[in-house]
Protein backbone atom coordinates (compact mmCIF):
# COMPACT_ATOMS: atom_id res chain seq x y z
CA UNK A 1 0.00 0.00 0.00
CA UNK A 2 1.28 3.17 -0.92
CA UNK A 3 1.16 6.56 1.38
CA UNK A 4 -1.39 7.83 -0.66
CA UNK A 5 -3.98 4.80 -0.71
CA UNK A 6 -2.82 4.77 3.09
CA UNK A 7 -4.25 8.15 4.07
CA UNK A 8 -7.30 7.55 1.76
CA UNK A 9 -8.23 4.30 3.63
CA UNK A 10 -7.87 6.27 6.63
CA UNK A 11 -10.21 9.20 5.44
CA UNK A 12 -12.96 5.46 4.35
CA UNK A 13 -12.28 4.98 7.87
CA UNK A 14 -12.85 8.11 9.49
CA UNK A 15 -16.27 8.84 7.42
CA UNK A 16 -17.52 4.94 8.11
CA UNK A 17 -16.76 5.73 11.66
CA UNK A 18 -18.76 9.10 11.36
CA UNK A 19 -21.43 7.35 9.30
CA UNK A 20 -21.84 5.23 12.36
CA UNK A 21 -22.12 7.78 14.97
CA UNK A 22 -24.54 9.94 12.69
CA UNK A 23 -27.01 7.74 12.22
CA UNK A 24 -27.04 6.55 16.07
CA UNK A 25 -27.01 10.48 17.03
CA UNK A 26 -29.37 11.51 14.20
CA UNK A 27 -32.05 9.55 15.10
CA UNK A 28 -32.05 8.60 18.75
CA UNK A 29 -29.04 11.50 20.74
CA UNK A 30 -30.39 14.80 19.23
CA UNK A 31 -33.98 14.25 20.87
CA UNK A 32 -32.43 13.44 24.02
CA UNK A 33 -30.32 16.45 24.32
CA UNK A 34 -32.47 19.11 22.72
CA UNK A 35 -35.83 20.17 23.46
CA UNK A 36 -36.11 22.35 20.26
CA UNK A 37 -35.19 18.78 17.90
CA UNK A 38 -37.88 17.18 19.32
CA UNK A 39 -40.65 16.33 16.25
CA UNK A 40 -38.10 18.46 13.92
CA UNK A 41 -36.82 15.78 11.22
CA UNK A 42 -36.63 17.99 8.13
CA UNK A 43 -33.29 19.42 8.75
CA UNK A 44 -31.46 16.46 9.78
CA UNK A 45 -30.25 15.34 6.78
CA UNK A 46 -28.72 18.87 6.69
CA UNK A 47 -26.06 17.80 9.43
CA UNK A 48 -24.83 14.40 8.16
CA UNK A 49 -22.12 15.89 6.45
CA UNK A 50 -20.91 17.59 9.57
CA UNK A 51 -21.30 14.42 11.62
CA UNK A 52 -19.14 12.76 9.31
CA UNK A 53 -16.48 15.31 9.31
CA UNK A 54 -16.24 16.04 13.42
CA UNK A 55 -17.93 13.10 14.65
CA UNK A 56 -15.12 12.71 17.57
CA UNK A 57 -16.64 16.09 18.67
CA UNK A 58 -19.90 14.84 18.83
CA UNK A 59 -19.46 11.77 20.51
CA UNK A 60 -17.91 14.22 23.51
CA UNK A 61 -21.10 17.28 23.12
CA UNK A 62 -23.42 14.30 23.88
CA UNK A 63 -21.42 12.97 26.25
CA UNK A 64 -21.35 16.26 27.79
CA UNK A 65 -24.77 17.04 27.53
CA UNK A 66 -26.23 13.86 28.41
CA UNK A 67 -24.39 13.20 31.49
CA UNK A 68 -25.19 17.19 32.46
CA UNK A 69 -21.79 18.41 32.92
CA UNK A 70 -22.38 21.31 30.32
CA UNK A 71 -21.63 24.58 31.79
CA UNK A 72 -24.12 27.64 30.80
CA UNK A 73 -21.77 30.49 31.46
CA UNK A 74 -19.29 28.99 29.24
CA UNK A 75 -21.69 29.26 26.50
CA UNK A 76 -21.26 32.95 26.98
CA UNK A 77 -17.13 33.82 26.87
CA UNK A 78 -16.34 34.31 23.29
CA UNK A 79 -12.71 33.62 22.19
CA UNK A 80 -12.18 37.24 21.60
CA UNK A 81 -8.58 37.65 23.00
CA UNK A 82 -6.87 35.74 20.35
CA UNK A 83 -7.96 38.10 17.86
CA UNK A 84 -4.85 40.50 17.74
CA UNK A 85 -2.68 36.83 17.76
CA UNK A 86 -4.66 35.36 15.05
CA UNK A 87 -4.39 38.93 12.73
CA UNK A 88 -0.59 39.20 13.17
CA UNK A 89 -0.09 35.11 12.59
CA UNK A 90 -2.28 35.13 9.47
CA UNK A 91 -0.31 38.72 7.91
CA UNK A 92 3.13 36.68 8.63
CA UNK A 93 2.13 33.68 6.52
CA UNK A 94 0.18 35.28 4.34
CA UNK A 95 3.74 37.72 3.74
CA UNK A 96 5.69 34.11 3.72
CA UNK A 97 3.56 32.88 1.11
CA UNK A 98 3.53 35.48 -1.21
CA UNK A 99 7.25 36.13 -0.65
CA UNK A 100 8.04 32.45 -1.34
CA UNK A 101 5.99 32.03 -4.37
CA UNK A 102 7.14 35.19 -5.83
CA UNK A 103 10.69 34.87 -5.10
CA UNK A 104 10.49 30.87 -6.63
CA UNK A 105 8.63 32.35 -9.84
CA UNK A 106 10.73 31.75 -12.65
CA UNK A 107 8.90 34.57 -14.79
CA UNK A 108 9.62 37.28 -12.61
CA UNK A 109 10.06 40.06 -12.94
CA UNK A 110 9.89 39.91 -16.67
CA UNK A 111 10.01 36.26 -19.00
CA UNK A 112 13.43 34.70 -18.41
CA UNK A 113 14.06 31.06 -19.76
CA UNK A 114 12.47 28.37 -18.01
CA UNK A 115 14.84 26.29 -16.08
CA UNK A 116 14.10 22.44 -15.72
CA UNK A 117 14.08 21.99 -12.01
CA UNK A 118 14.09 18.05 -12.28
CA UNK A 119 14.90 15.62 -14.55
CA UNK A 120 12.22 13.33 -16.24
CA UNK A 121 11.76 10.39 -16.22
CA UNK A 122 13.91 8.21 -19.02
CA UNK A 123 16.45 11.38 -19.09
CA UNK A 124 20.19 10.06 -18.63
CA UNK A 125 21.93 11.66 -15.56
CA UNK B 1 -33.14 32.77 12.91
CA UNK B 2 -35.35 29.57 13.41
CA UNK B 3 -37.61 28.25 16.39
CA UNK B 4 -37.28 24.43 16.58
CA UNK B 5 -35.36 24.66 14.25
CA UNK B 6 -37.90 25.45 11.36
CA UNK B 7 -36.74 28.61 9.52
CA UNK B 8 -39.25 31.53 10.65
CA UNK B 9 -37.29 35.15 9.57
CA UNK B 10 -36.09 34.31 5.90
CA UNK B 11 -36.92 37.83 5.27
CA UNK B 12 -36.75 39.86 2.25
CA UNK B 13 -32.59 40.82 2.90
CA UNK B 14 -31.83 37.40 3.29
CA UNK B 15 -33.09 37.18 -0.23
CA UNK B 16 -31.30 39.89 -1.87
CA UNK B 17 -27.82 38.77 -0.49
CA UNK B 18 -28.03 35.35 -1.66
CA UNK B 19 -29.40 36.65 -5.02
CA UNK B 20 -26.65 39.10 -4.72
CA UNK B 21 -24.14 36.79 -3.77
CA UNK B 22 -25.22 34.15 -7.08
CA UNK B 23 -25.43 36.68 -9.86
CA UNK B 24 -22.11 37.75 -8.56
CA UNK B 25 -21.05 34.35 -9.02
CA UNK B 26 -22.41 34.11 -12.09
CA UNK B 27 -20.50 36.95 -13.21
CA UNK B 28 -17.24 36.18 -12.56
CA UNK B 29 -17.87 32.92 -14.18
CA UNK B 30 -18.30 34.41 -17.19
CA UNK B 31 -16.19 37.09 -17.18
CA UNK B 32 -13.35 35.06 -16.28
CA UNK B 33 -14.51 32.66 -19.00
CA UNK B 34 -15.63 34.53 -21.96
CA UNK B 35 -14.43 38.03 -21.91
CA UNK B 36 -11.34 38.14 -20.27
CA UNK B 37 -8.58 35.31 -21.35
CA UNK B 38 -5.79 37.39 -22.12
CA UNK B 39 -6.01 39.64 -19.74
CA UNK B 40 -5.78 36.59 -17.06
CA UNK B 41 -2.46 35.16 -18.66
CA UNK B 42 -4.37 32.43 -20.76
CA UNK B 43 -1.97 33.37 -23.65
CA UNK B 44 -1.79 29.64 -24.68
CA UNK B 45 -3.68 27.45 -25.31
CA UNK B 46 -5.97 25.38 -22.73
CA UNK B 47 -9.03 23.10 -22.73
CA UNK B 48 -12.06 23.96 -21.29
CA UNK B 49 -11.67 21.71 -18.23
CA UNK B 50 -8.68 23.80 -17.06
CA UNK B 51 -10.10 26.63 -18.13
CA UNK B 52 -13.20 26.10 -15.77
CA UNK B 53 -10.77 24.64 -13.33
CA UNK B 54 -9.38 28.36 -13.02
CA UNK B 55 -12.07 30.13 -13.68
CA UNK B 56 -13.71 28.73 -10.41
CA UNK B 57 -10.20 28.26 -8.52
CA UNK B 58 -9.94 32.43 -8.72
CA UNK B 59 -13.99 33.16 -7.80
CA UNK B 60 -12.90 30.98 -4.71
CA UNK B 61 -10.11 32.70 -3.80
CA UNK B 62 -11.78 36.21 -4.36
CA UNK B 63 -15.20 35.25 -2.35
CA UNK B 64 -12.76 33.67 0.57
CA UNK B 65 -10.88 37.72 0.19
CA UNK B 66 -14.12 39.19 0.37
CA UNK B 67 -15.54 37.28 3.37
CA UNK B 68 -12.32 37.83 5.29
CA UNK B 69 -12.52 41.26 5.02
CA UNK B 70 -16.33 41.69 5.86
CA UNK B 71 -15.63 40.72 9.74
CA UNK B 72 -12.26 43.16 10.28
CA UNK B 73 -14.38 45.91 8.23
CA UNK B 74 -17.88 45.80 10.52
CA UNK B 75 -14.95 46.15 13.53
CA UNK B 76 -13.43 49.10 11.83
CA UNK B 77 -16.85 50.95 10.99
CA UNK B 78 -20.38 49.89 11.62
CA UNK B 79 -21.54 50.75 8.09
CA UNK B 80 -20.59 47.50 7.50
CA UNK B 81 -22.34 45.21 9.68
CA UNK B 82 -25.08 44.33 6.99
CA UNK B 83 -22.43 42.45 5.07
CA UNK B 84 -22.49 40.27 8.24
CA UNK B 85 -26.01 39.27 8.27
CA UNK B 86 -26.10 36.40 6.17
CA UNK B 87 -22.23 35.67 5.88
CA UNK B 88 -22.68 31.80 6.45
CA UNK B 89 -24.81 31.50 2.75
CA UNK B 90 -21.43 33.31 1.22
CA UNK B 91 -19.18 30.68 3.03
CA UNK B 92 -21.04 27.42 1.97
CA UNK B 93 -21.49 29.23 -1.68
CA UNK B 94 -17.67 29.50 -1.63
CA UNK B 95 -17.10 26.07 -0.48
CA UNK B 96 -19.66 24.61 -3.40
CA UNK B 97 -17.36 26.67 -5.45
CA UNK B 98 -13.90 25.59 -4.61
CA UNK B 99 -14.90 22.11 -4.63
CA UNK B 100 -15.69 22.53 -8.25
CA UNK B 101 -13.07 23.95 -8.44
CA UNK B 102 -10.99 20.55 -6.77
CA UNK B 103 -13.23 18.42 -9.25
CA UNK B 104 -12.12 19.95 -12.44
CA UNK B 105 -8.56 19.13 -11.58
CA UNK B 106 -8.94 16.22 -10.34
CA UNK B 107 -11.28 14.71 -12.97
CA UNK B 108 -8.54 16.08 -15.33
CA UNK B 109 -5.02 15.75 -14.15
CA UNK B 110 -6.17 12.34 -12.48
CA UNK B 111 -8.67 10.91 -14.09
CA UNK B 112 -6.05 8.79 -16.23
CA UNK B 113 -3.52 7.99 -13.22
CA UNK B 114 -2.90 4.09 -12.87
CA UNK B 115 -3.70 4.13 -8.77
CA UNK B 116 -6.90 5.76 -7.83
CA UNK B 117 -7.00 9.28 -8.41
CA UNK B 118 -7.73 10.59 -4.65
CA UNK B 119 -4.18 8.44 -3.97
CA UNK B 120 -2.71 9.98 -7.23
CA UNK B 121 -3.04 13.29 -5.77
CA UNK B 122 -1.24 12.91 -2.50
CA UNK B 123 1.39 11.16 -4.53
CA UNK B 124 2.38 12.90 -7.71
CA UNK B 125 4.41 15.14 -6.37
CA UNK B 126 5.75 14.24 -3.02
CA UNK B 127 8.85 17.07 -2.69
CA UNK B 128 8.20 18.67 0.40
CA UNK B 129 11.70 19.76 0.98
CA UNK B 130 12.23 22.58 -1.48
CA UNK B 131 10.14 25.83 -2.20
CA UNK B 132 10.36 25.41 -6.32
CA UNK B 133 7.93 22.69 -7.20
CA UNK B 134 6.72 22.71 -3.73
CA UNK B 135 3.64 20.40 -3.79
CA UNK B 136 0.97 22.98 -3.96
CA UNK B 137 -1.71 20.54 -4.12
CA UNK B 138 -1.10 19.51 -0.54
CA UNK B 139 -2.06 23.34 1.14
CA UNK B 140 -5.49 23.69 -1.11
CA UNK B 141 -6.85 19.92 0.10
CA UNK B 142 -5.85 21.41 3.67
CA UNK B 143 -7.99 24.60 3.29
CA UNK B 144 -10.87 22.35 1.09
CA UNK B 145 -11.10 19.89 4.53
CA UNK B 146 -11.22 23.33 6.68
CA UNK B 147 -13.85 24.89 4.23
CA UNK B 148 -15.75 21.45 4.18
CA UNK B 149 -15.98 21.65 7.73
CA UNK B 150 -16.88 24.94 8.35
CA UNK B 151 -19.41 24.54 5.36
CA UNK B 152 -20.50 21.03 7.16
CA UNK B 153 -20.97 22.97 10.59
CA UNK B 154 -22.94 26.41 9.58
CA UNK B 155 -26.09 25.02 10.73
CA UNK B 156 -27.76 26.88 13.62
CA UNK B 157 -28.23 23.49 14.64
CA UNK B 158 -23.99 23.35 15.30
CA UNK B 159 -24.01 26.24 17.41
CA UNK B 160 -26.33 25.82 19.85
CA UNK B 161 -25.00 22.13 20.50
CA UNK B 162 -21.37 22.81 20.25
CA UNK B 163 -21.97 26.27 22.33
CA UNK B 164 -20.79 29.52 20.36
CA UNK B 165 -17.13 29.64 21.78
CA UNK B 166 -16.53 26.30 20.55
CA UNK B 167 -17.99 26.52 17.20
CA UNK B 168 -16.29 30.11 16.88
CA UNK B 169 -13.40 28.62 18.18
CA UNK B 170 -13.86 25.70 15.40
CA UNK B 171 -14.46 28.69 12.96
CA UNK B 172 -11.21 29.66 13.59
CA UNK B 173 -10.17 27.03 11.08
CA UNK B 174 -11.13 29.90 8.05
CA UNK B 175 -7.72 31.84 9.25
CA UNK B 176 -5.39 28.75 8.71
CA UNK B 177 -7.03 27.60 5.12
CA UNK B 178 -7.29 31.26 4.17
CA UNK B 179 -3.29 30.85 4.78
CA UNK B 180 -2.76 27.90 2.82
CA UNK B 181 -5.07 29.27 0.04
CA UNK B 182 -2.73 31.91 -0.48
CA UNK B 183 0.62 29.40 -0.30
CA UNK B 184 -1.61 27.13 -2.70
CA UNK B 185 -1.83 29.93 -5.39
CA UNK B 186 1.91 31.55 -4.95
CA UNK B 187 3.12 28.45 -5.07
CA UNK B 188 0.97 27.17 -8.00
CA UNK B 189 -0.60 29.28 -10.34
CA UNK B 190 1.11 32.49 -9.80
CA UNK B 191 4.22 30.09 -10.99
CA UNK B 192 2.76 29.43 -14.21
CA UNK B 193 1.33 32.57 -15.26
CA UNK B 194 3.11 35.27 -17.76
CA UNK B 195 1.15 37.91 -17.31
CA UNK B 196 0.84 40.03 -14.50
CA UNK B 197 -2.55 40.65 -13.20
CA UNK B 198 -3.25 37.84 -11.82
CA UNK B 199 -0.07 38.41 -9.49
CA UNK B 200 -1.13 41.72 -8.55
CA UNK B 201 -5.17 40.59 -7.76
CA UNK B 202 -3.71 38.22 -5.66
CA UNK B 203 -0.98 40.15 -3.74
CA UNK B 204 -3.57 43.30 -2.83
CA UNK B 205 -6.73 40.55 -2.03
CA UNK B 206 -4.37 38.69 0.36
CA UNK B 207 -2.90 42.46 1.40
CA UNK B 208 -6.20 43.68 2.12
CA UNK B 209 -7.18 40.39 4.06
CA UNK B 210 -3.75 40.95 6.33
CA UNK B 211 -4.13 44.86 6.51
CA UNK B 212 -7.39 45.26 7.56
CA UNK B 213 -6.99 41.80 10.31
CA UNK B 214 -4.43 43.73 11.96
CA UNK B 215 -5.87 47.12 11.67
CA UNK B 216 -9.08 45.84 13.21
CA UNK B 217 -7.19 43.52 16.41
CA UNK B 218 -5.35 46.66 16.99
CA UNK B 219 -8.22 48.97 17.10
CA UNK B 220 -10.22 46.55 19.30
CA UNK B 221 -6.79 45.94 21.99
CA UNK B 222 -6.08 49.99 22.10
CA UNK B 223 -9.88 50.81 22.82
CA UNK B 224 -10.23 47.99 24.95
CA UNK B 225 -13.12 47.72 27.21
CA UNK B 226 -12.87 49.06 30.47
CA UNK B 227 -11.82 46.43 33.37
CA UNK B 228 -13.90 46.59 36.07
CA UNK B 229 -12.31 46.06 39.73
CA UNK B 230 -13.09 45.44 43.51
CA UNK B 231 -14.61 43.16 45.08
CA UNK B 232 -17.85 41.40 44.26
CA UNK B 233 -19.73 44.64 43.29
CA UNK B 234 -17.40 45.71 40.07
CA UNK B 235 -17.59 49.80 39.27
CA UNK B 236 -19.06 50.45 35.71
CA UNK B 237 -19.21 53.82 35.49
CA UNK B 238 -20.39 57.11 35.97
CA UNK B 239 -23.85 57.67 36.15
CA UNK B 240 -24.00 60.48 33.67
CA UNK B 241 -21.94 58.73 31.72
CA UNK B 242 -25.16 56.26 30.91
CA UNK B 243 -27.09 57.15 27.33
CA UNK B 244 -30.62 56.21 27.18
CA UNK B 245 -31.08 53.80 24.64
CA UNK B 246 -27.40 52.27 24.55
CA UNK B 247 -25.15 50.67 26.97
CA UNK B 248 -21.49 50.80 28.38
CA UNK B 249 -19.73 47.29 27.83
CA UNK B 250 -17.08 46.96 30.87
CA UNK B 251 -14.96 43.60 31.47
CA UNK B 252 -15.79 41.34 34.95
CA UNK B 253 -12.57 39.72 36.99
CA UNK B 254 -13.19 36.70 35.60
CA UNK B 255 -13.08 37.89 31.50
CA UNK B 256 -16.89 38.02 30.98
CA UNK B 257 -18.13 41.38 29.36
CA UNK B 258 -21.31 42.78 30.75
CA UNK B 259 -23.02 45.41 29.34
CA UNK B 260 -25.58 47.52 31.11
CA UNK B 261 -28.20 49.96 29.59
CA UNK B 262 -30.23 52.43 30.41
CA UNK B 263 -33.87 52.11 29.42
CA UNK B 264 -36.55 54.56 30.23
CA UNK B 265 -34.60 55.68 33.26
CA UNK B 266 -33.70 52.35 34.39
CA UNK B 267 -30.17 50.43 34.73
CA UNK B 268 -30.35 46.50 33.38
CA UNK B 269 -27.27 44.70 33.33
CA UNK B 270 -27.10 41.54 30.94
CA UNK B 271 -23.91 39.40 29.51
CA UNK B 272 -22.75 41.37 26.39
CA UNK B 273 -22.60 37.33 24.45
CA UNK B 274 -25.65 37.32 22.32
CA UNK B 275 -26.57 33.67 22.63
CA UNK B 276 -26.32 32.66 19.29
CA UNK B 277 -22.92 33.49 17.64
CA UNK B 278 -21.55 35.43 20.98
CA UNK B 279 -21.87 39.46 19.03
CA UNK B 280 -21.37 41.99 21.22
CA UNK B 281 -24.66 42.61 22.66
CA UNK B 282 -23.97 46.10 24.44
CA UNK B 283 -23.64 47.69 20.45
CA UNK B 284 -26.66 47.08 20.11
CA UNK B 285 -30.04 49.57 20.24
CA UNK B 286 -32.89 48.96 23.12
CA UNK B 287 -35.76 49.30 21.21
CA UNK B 288 -39.15 48.69 22.76
CA UNK B 289 -37.28 47.22 25.76
CA UNK B 290 -35.47 44.83 23.85
CA UNK B 291 -31.95 45.24 22.75
CA UNK B 292 -30.67 43.91 18.74
CA UNK B 293 -27.87 42.41 18.11
CA UNK B 294 -25.55 44.03 15.35
CA UNK B 295 -24.68 41.01 14.07
CA UNK B 296 -27.96 38.59 13.22
CA UNK B 297 -30.55 40.74 15.08
CA UNK B 298 -31.15 38.88 17.71
CA UNK B 299 -33.42 40.82 20.23
CA UNK B 300 -33.24 40.19 24.13
CA UNK B 301 -35.49 42.06 26.85
CA UNK B 302 -33.19 43.70 28.70
CA UNK B 303 -35.04 43.01 32.05
CA UNK B 304 -34.50 39.06 31.80
CA UNK B 305 -32.59 38.16 28.85
CA UNK B 306 -35.37 36.50 27.14
CA UNK B 307 -35.79 36.47 23.39
CA UNK B 308 -39.70 37.30 22.53
CA UNK B 309 -41.77 34.23 21.89
CA UNK B 310 -41.93 32.59 19.80
CA UNK B 311 -37.75 32.86 19.98
CA UNK B 312 -35.95 30.69 22.88
CA UNK B 313 -32.35 32.01 23.31
CA UNK B 314 -31.61 33.17 26.42
CA UNK B 315 -28.69 35.30 28.18
CA UNK B 316 -27.55 35.72 31.53
CA UNK B 317 -28.37 38.78 33.56
CA UNK B 318 -26.43 40.84 36.08
CA UNK B 319 -27.42 42.39 39.48
CA UNK B 320 -27.17 46.22 39.24
CA UNK B 321 -27.03 48.66 42.23
CA UNK B 322 -26.02 52.25 41.77
CA UNK B 323 -24.08 54.19 44.92
CA UNK B 324 -22.61 57.25 45.29
CA UNK B 325 -22.89 58.36 41.96
CA UNK B 326 -20.80 55.19 40.65
CA UNK B 327 -22.94 52.21 38.53
CA UNK B 328 -22.21 48.87 39.90
CA UNK B 329 -22.49 45.40 38.37
CA UNK B 330 -22.31 42.27 40.85
CA UNK B 331 -19.93 39.98 39.17
CA UNK B 332 -21.39 36.97 39.34
CA UNK B 333 -24.38 35.95 36.75
CA UNK B 334 -27.57 35.16 37.09
CA UNK B 335 -28.36 31.63 34.76
CA UNK B 336 -29.82 33.32 31.43
CA UNK B 337 -32.70 34.40 31.37
CA UNK B 338 -33.34 35.32 35.07
CA UNK B 339 -35.49 38.70 36.15
CA UNK B 340 -33.93 40.94 37.45
CA UNK B 341 -35.93 44.78 38.84
CA UNK B 342 -34.36 47.33 36.76
CA UNK B 343 -32.18 50.17 39.14
CA UNK B 344 -33.82 53.68 38.70
CA UNK B 345 -31.19 55.83 37.55
CA UNK B 346 -30.58 58.51 40.28
CA UNK B 347 -30.07 61.52 37.55
CA UNK B 348 -32.62 60.03 34.82
CA UNK B 349 -34.45 63.46 33.97
CA UNK B 350 -30.14 64.85 33.26
CA UNK B 351 -29.54 61.48 31.41
CA UNK B 352 -32.11 61.46 28.82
Amino acid sequence: MTGGEFIVRLAQIWLTAGAVTGALFLTIGMDRIDEDARGAYVFRPLLVPAVLLIWPLVLWRWFVLETGRDNWAARHRPPRKQHLVVAIVLAGLILISLTAGLMVRQSWPGDVAPEQLTRAVGEGQ
Amino acid sequence: MSVKYIPVQWNPNKWYYDAALLAGVVLFLWVFIYLTPGALGHDRPINPQIHNARAFGACAFLMLTVILCIGPLARLDRRFLPLLYNRRHFGVLTCAVALTHAFYVLNWYFAFSATDKYAAVLEANTSYGQLAGFPFESLGIFALLCLLILAATSHDFWLKFLTPPVWKSLHYLIYPAYAAIVGHVALGALQDQQNLTFAWIVCVGAGLVAGLHVAAALKEQLAGDYEGGGGDWIDICATSAMTEGYAKIAQLPDGDRVAVYLNEGRLSALSNACAHQNGPLGEGKIINCLVTCPWHGFQYNVTNGRAPAPFTEKVPTYRVRVENGTVMVHRQANPPGTYVEPVPLPSAEGAV
